[in-house]
């Protein structure tokens, strides 16, 4: 798997850029609402999700390593996710963190077809479970490859870089 | 961790907590302030940390010449390395001239460590072979060893896992470890090549005491049907009630204690070795193991295990949803980090014959049940965070709130040791009765009231 690497902002038109940031915002807001099911229409079928361990390494290249992973997820992977939360037992989510995902520093440029764009993000997620009384930040950036479809755009792999090398949070039990 | 003001760490007197934990043992009671004391961590950081072996690394993260990883003993980073010769060495990270620490990093490969203040240069055996000026600074060499990386005394290595003390005055690891060492054979030398680890390890912190995952660990079959009931809802586990039925817990002394599962007799008399498929059981190649042994992993092979004070693993079967299944194999480490607060080390292992593929899919399956994002573990860390907040409680702790680890104490289920097992330790017949938790309590509290705490300065 080769990760995007996204070269910058003047490769493809405004109304592009806008599609992505609007796709990406939208994402965000639905998992945001707990409305994951619509947020699951937004996946391809053929859709890879990763998050890579990272560590403390030099050279700066050696901190991510992509064969290991905390989570490597097909679509039926997630799906599986899903219903787990949805049986109202999976206990790290019950009642579900309530979330606020800010996603910034959008940047878009030609994927490796005509219907593909690579697209980089940053993400902050602020979330606060049940009834801790404290919060927990999980930033991260995001490396997306999205499909235009008929029905708009979709999300066909997602790379996650965590900032954190041991995350604060006690488990990725809200998708990022 | 992103809290506005620093929490305020109960601190109780650490001879009465003790105490009250020996008069609450006999019978079956544990005290709600250890889980979150000051003076209980300060002490177990010292008497059980700073004296027991503890598990490092394992000897496939650092298989070349000039290998590192950054690791902890309690609350002392070490760095194992792999040196020259192939030894293993295990070094504080402190430098000798100020303290600052010579490795930044979690792993990489170096021959030396030049510490970034001053410039001491150590070698990967600990020895300061380099100071900046010599000449107009020491005017001579300064003694290389006496000014070295402070050296665990003791390290040593079974089936790759590497354990090091901090004390030169511990048991052979063969006798510490005893019956845990021998089923840790028996886990991971089901082919002479042994297990690797998939890639580094999988961190996050939980509001956790270390205890309570150790304790879960070694043997708490009790919270799966309830805590873990959304995995068998969504059909990716079954069988989860039949834990308590078909548990075969080990005592192994030293604090060490495994729960087997009768898998031919739970799942059906074909399921040998965990329920592992063809295409690895194939491979396995028994000749090392003793009869019991063979026994064990043909039949009622552990499921998960707790080593003394913070190693545990899990093996099983695990479904990912779309299909595939897979035997998972995760070691895991809880990490001390405060009174109320623990890092998880969360490794995958695979087996050394695996190719990458088939290794691939073990260690991703292993990855969505156990793992900061595993589908079990998850719900595992929200669970454990109450004893911390129940230990910290000034009503629960005016009141002398006990944890209750009564359970076998009027069952029905005769929990007697098995006469007919002949290999180390005692074995039942019944997952029952929580026997494991009290036996990790028992030895914890024997290492905390030892009387020989000759490095201690305060006591
Ligand atoms: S502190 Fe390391 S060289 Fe001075
Ligand atoms: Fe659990």
């Amino acid at each position: 798997m080769s990760a995007p690497t996204p070269t910058g902002t003047t490769a493809v038109d405004a109304d592009v850029y806008t599609a992505v940031a609007t796709f990406l915002a939208r994402e965000a807001r639905l998992l945001d609402e707990g409305r994951e099911e619509e947020w699951f229409e937004l996946l391809a079928d053929d859709l890879l999700y990763t998050i890579p361990i990272r560590q403390a390494a030099e050279p700066r290249t050696a901190e991510i390593n992509r064969s290991a992973f905390r989570l490597r997820d097909n679509k039926m992977n997630v799906r599986t996710r899903l219903n787990r939360l949805a049986t109202g037992h999976a206990y790290s989510e019950v009642p579900p963190s309530r979330t606020m995902r800010l996603v910034g520093s959008v940047e878009v440029s030609p994927g490796p077809g005509p219907d593909l764009v690579d697209v980089s993000s940053a993400l902050l997620v602020y979330r606060q479970r049940g009834i801790d009384p404290h919060f927990d930040l999980i930033p991260c950036r995001r490396n997306d490859r999205l499909r235009w479809t008929g029905e708009g755009l979709r999300l066909v792999s997602r790379e996650v870089i965590l900032t954190e090398t041991s995350l604060l949070t006690p488990n990725l039990g809200v998708l990022l | 961790m992103n809290e506005t003001t620093a929490p305020a760490w109960p601190r109780s007197d650490l001879d009465d907590i003790l105490a009250r934990t020996e008069t609450g043992l006999a019978d079956d009671l544990l005290p709600v302030e250890i889980f979150n004391d000051s003076a209980v961590f300060q002490a177990e950081v010292e008497r059980i940390f700073g004296r027991s072996w503890v598990f490092v690394a394992h000897e496939s993260e650092i298989p070349n010449p000039g290998d590192f990883v950054q690791r902890r003993i309690g609350l002392d980073p070490v760095i194992v390395t792999r040196d020259g010769e192939g030894g293993i060495n295990v070094l504080s990270n402190y430098c000798r001239h100020r303290g600052t620490q010579v490795c930044q990093t979690d792993q990489g490969n170096s021959r030396f460590f030049k510490c970034n203040y001053h410039g001491w240069t150590y070698a990967n055996t600990g020895e300061l072979v380099g100071t900046p000026f010599l000449r107009r600074a020491y005017g001579e060499p300064l003694d290389g060893k006496e000014w070295g990386l402070l050296r665990a005394p003791r390290v040593d290595s079974r089936h790759g896992f590497v354990f090091a003390s901090l004390s030169a005055d511990v048991e052979p690891l063969g006798d510490y470890l005893g019956g845990a060492g021998w089923m840790l054979d028996a886990l991971v030398g089901l082919h002479p090549d042994g297990m690797r680890v998939a890639g580094p390890p999988d961190r996050y912190q939980v509001k956790a005491n270390w205890k309570t995952a150790a304790e879960n660990f070694a043997g708490d079959i009790y919270h799966v049907p309830n805590l873990h009931g959304s995995m068998q809802e969504i059909g990716i586990a079954g069988g989860l009630d039949a834990g308590g039925e078909f548990g075969r817990p080990y005592e192994f002394g030293n604090g060490h204690a495994f729960m087997g599962i009768a898998w031919t007799t739970a799942v059906h008399p074909g399921f040998e070795f965990w329920g592992y498929p063809p295409e690895i059981k194939d491979h396995f190649d028994l000749s090392g193991l003793d009869e019991m042994q063979v026994h064990v992993v043909t039949h009622d092979g552990p499921i998960v295990g707790t080593i003394f004070p913070n190693l545990s693993f899990y093996r099983g079967i695990a479904m990912d949803g779309s299909g595939l299944s897979s035997v998972i194999t995760s070691f895991r480490q809880w990490q001390p980090v405060g009174p109320g607060e623990l890092e998880v080390w969360s490794w995958q292992f695979v087996w050394t014959f695996q190719d990458e593929q088939s290794a691939l899919q073990d260690a991703v399956i292993g990855q969505m049940q156990f793992g900061s994002a595993g589908v079990a573990e998850q719900d595992d860390t929200v669970a454990w965070e109450g004893a911390p907040r129940a230990a910290a409680s000034p009503w629960a702790r005016r009141e002398r709130m006990m944890f209750h680890f009564q359970q076998g104490n009027k069952s029905e289920v005769d929990q007697s040791p098995d006469l007919t097992w002949k290999g180390p330790g005692i074995r039942r017949l019944t997952g029952f009765g929580e026997h494991n938790q009290l036996h990790f309590y028992r030895h914890w509290l024997r290492v905390m009231q030892a009387r020989d705490h000759s490095a201690e300065g305060d006591r």
